[in-house]
């Protein structure tokens, strides 16, 4: 099946500052596509220039098979946009917003525009103004999300929700996902991707670093562990695990890294009795290290 | 169920409505602001005019002929040329000019600067029916205005028995807009070129202000004369001394579209940061 979104060589500079450079990828219909990137990355340059913002400085887009500039507002109809930093006319209200934006896409049926309201718990009837940030948030998404779009672009979705939201969003991408909707979202939070995507493109420094099956990412990935035991307790076993590094025991407190899976840790500290526990993923930093082999700029 | 059945967008004429509707809606204080400020200073103009008419005539009397010229007071005999030399000849046309640049710019890359535009051209929208949509809407506004001040001058006029000459009021009002309608284009024209709101309102009235001071100047000294040709002002005059120029308005107001479009096109093509 033809990719919802294609791109080959996508470049954008900024006169002396890169955007973006030489990206291609192919996101296929169905997916949530992650986009991964620390701050800085051209996560939004990338986004900016799929929907015509932007214009290539070279390299080009695709989209439903269509040219990103040429057919820019072909390709607008059938995608739901939520911008990074969300901001419009701060005296209009909500519905005032949808409203404009529904004539502007032809539409006149705003049901599930309210519906969504309802869904994610917010007036359409207060200006923008008065709205708190996570409620703003809430607006841009039902603005992407009330005319039901082929294709979802969303940048950085989540920022300004609340954990209830958060996951209230996710459980509507995957709603949206089960009626054939393509996600592509961009997010510089490596949990957050992990729980929603099917496939991650990892950028950084305006480049494609890797891209990855989430299912693979989680066997190549790494846990840090935090425990603390009722008693005093030997290194020996814990170096033995397979795949182990930075193991360190200071007053008690043991820490160490696996990567791939936990199950031998898990097993391993089931012989003793813990005090307290942590297990963490690691940062997008560290995520990077394993595909660089810790050889970074 | 499905995702929906792919819509398709709007004509491009149902998109300049929508749009057009959507930005007077956004400036629908504007015709109260601008045309109750102004309308009520040439109210005041009007109203003082039958006390002060005795005396403005001697002291005209006794100007050099070159002053009386550069400001278009070789007479000063009814209440419509008095409006004319203290409301039409510099404040209102200014006034409006910068009305327009900022009606016209605010939408475009006001809103550029503010994000608007990333949440806006989500929806198929062709910036150039965005920008459409901008001249479209100061047009009418620059009307309306026109319209209140018009009328709350008329009547000033006629509560004091002024005796102003309707239609010499009328047109040297309609005259406005023309100059003002042609500066909206320059702004769109620079709106196509520039990212900032402050820079496009600079440049703008900048020229503006340049253009009125070449005319007055060219007015002045036979040296800057024919400089003159450059200065919108030369084509706006003054449709109250010497009558309504139809041949000057289409100019201005075509030089205003054909800016206008320049612009459209320049803002189409370019990056919105
Ligand atoms: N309008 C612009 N002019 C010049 N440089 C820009 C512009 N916009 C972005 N950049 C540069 O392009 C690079 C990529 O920025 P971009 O906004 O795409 O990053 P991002 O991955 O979205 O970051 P974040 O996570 O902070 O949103 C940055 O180095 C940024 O400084
Ligand atoms: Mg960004």
């Amino acid at each position: 099946m033809a990719p919802v979104i294609r791109t080959e060589g996508l470049t954008k500079v900024y006169g002396e500052d890169r955007g973006i450079i030489d990206l291609s990828l192919e996101c296929g219909k169905g997916e949530i596509f992650g986009f991964l990137g620390p701050n800085g990355s051209g996560k939004t340059t990338t986004i900016r220039t799929l929907l015509d913002l932007l214009h290539p400085s070279s390299g080009r887009a695709e989209i439903f098979g269509l040219d990103s500039r040429s057919q820019s507002r072909a390709i607008r109809a059938r995608v739901g946009n939520l911008p990074g930093g969300f901001a419009y006319e701060k005296h209009l209200t909500g519905r005032e917003l949808i409203q404009l934006f529904a004539r502007l896409r032809g539409i006149s049926d705003l049901g599930r525009a309210e519906e969504l309201a309802q869904r994610f718990d917010v007036g359409l009837d207060q200006p923008l103004k008065q709205l708190s940030r996570g409620n703003v948030q809430k607006i841009a998404l039902i603005q992407a999300l009330f005319h039901s779009p082929e294709l979802l672009i969303l940048d950085e979705p989540t920022s300004g929700l609340d954990p209830l939201m958060q996951a209230e969003f996710i459980r509507l991408l995957e709603e949206e996902r089960g009626r054939g909707v393509t996600v592509f979202l961009s997010s510089h939070d490596l949990d957050e991707v992990e729980r929603i995507c099917d496939r991650v493109a990892i950028i950084r420094s305006a480049r494609l670093v890797a891209i990855e099956d989430v299912h693979d990412m989680h066997r190549r990935a790494m846990r840090h562990f935090v425990v603390r035991f009722d008693r005093p307790v030997e290194l020996e076993p814990f170096a033995a695990l397979p795949g182990v590094q930075q193991l360190e025991l200071v007053d008690g407190r043991l820490t160490f890294s696996v990567s791939g899976t936990a199950d031998a840790a898990v097993k391993l500290l089931a012989g003793y009795t813990l005090t307290d526990i942590e297990i963490t993923h690691p940062s997008l930093e560290e995520l990077f290290m394993t595909y660089y082999g810790g050889d970074h700029e | 169920m499905s995702s929906g059945a792919p819509v398709s967008p709007p004509g491009s004429a149902r998109s300049l409505y929508a749009i057009v509707r959507h930005l007077l809606r956004l400036q629908r204080w504007a015709p109260l602001t601008w045309g109750l400020s102004l309308g009520l200073s040439c109210a005041l103009v009007a109203a003082i005019w039958p006390s002060i008419s005795d005396s403005i005539s001697q002291a005209i009397a006794s100007y050099p002929d070159a002053i009386k010229e550069a400001f278009s007071i070789e007479q000063l005999s009814s209440a419509d040329q008095y409006l004319d030399v203290e409301m039409l000849s510099l404040i209102v046309p200014l006034a409006l000019a910068f009305f327009a640049i900022r009606s016209v710019a605010r939408p475009l890359v006001g809103a550029e600067e503010n994000s608007y535009l990333d949440a806006l051209l989500s929806v198929p929208l062709d910036r150039r029916v965005l920008a459409a949509g901008a001249m479209i809407s100061t047009a009418i506004l620059l009307a309306v205005i026109l319209a209140i001040i018009w009328l709350m001058t008329w009547a000033a006029g006629l509560a004091v028995g002024a005796g102003i000459g309707l239609e010499e009021w009328t047109l040297g009002v309609v005259n406005v807009w023309p100059i003002a309608f042609a500066f909206g284009g320059f702004a769109l024209l620079l709106c196509g070129m520039l990212h900032s709101l402050a820079a496009v309102t600079g440049v703008a009235s900048g020229t503006l202000i340049a253009m009125y001071l070449i005319d007055l100047l060219g007015k002045l000294s036979p040296d800057v004369e024919p400089l003159r040709v450059i200065s919108a002002y030369r084509y706006y005059g003054s449709a109250v001394q010497d009558g309504f120029d139809l041949s000057h308005a289409l100019g201005l107001t075509a030089a205003g579209v054909l800016l206008a479009v320049a612009g459209a096109v320049l803002f189409n093509r370019r990056d919105i940061r």
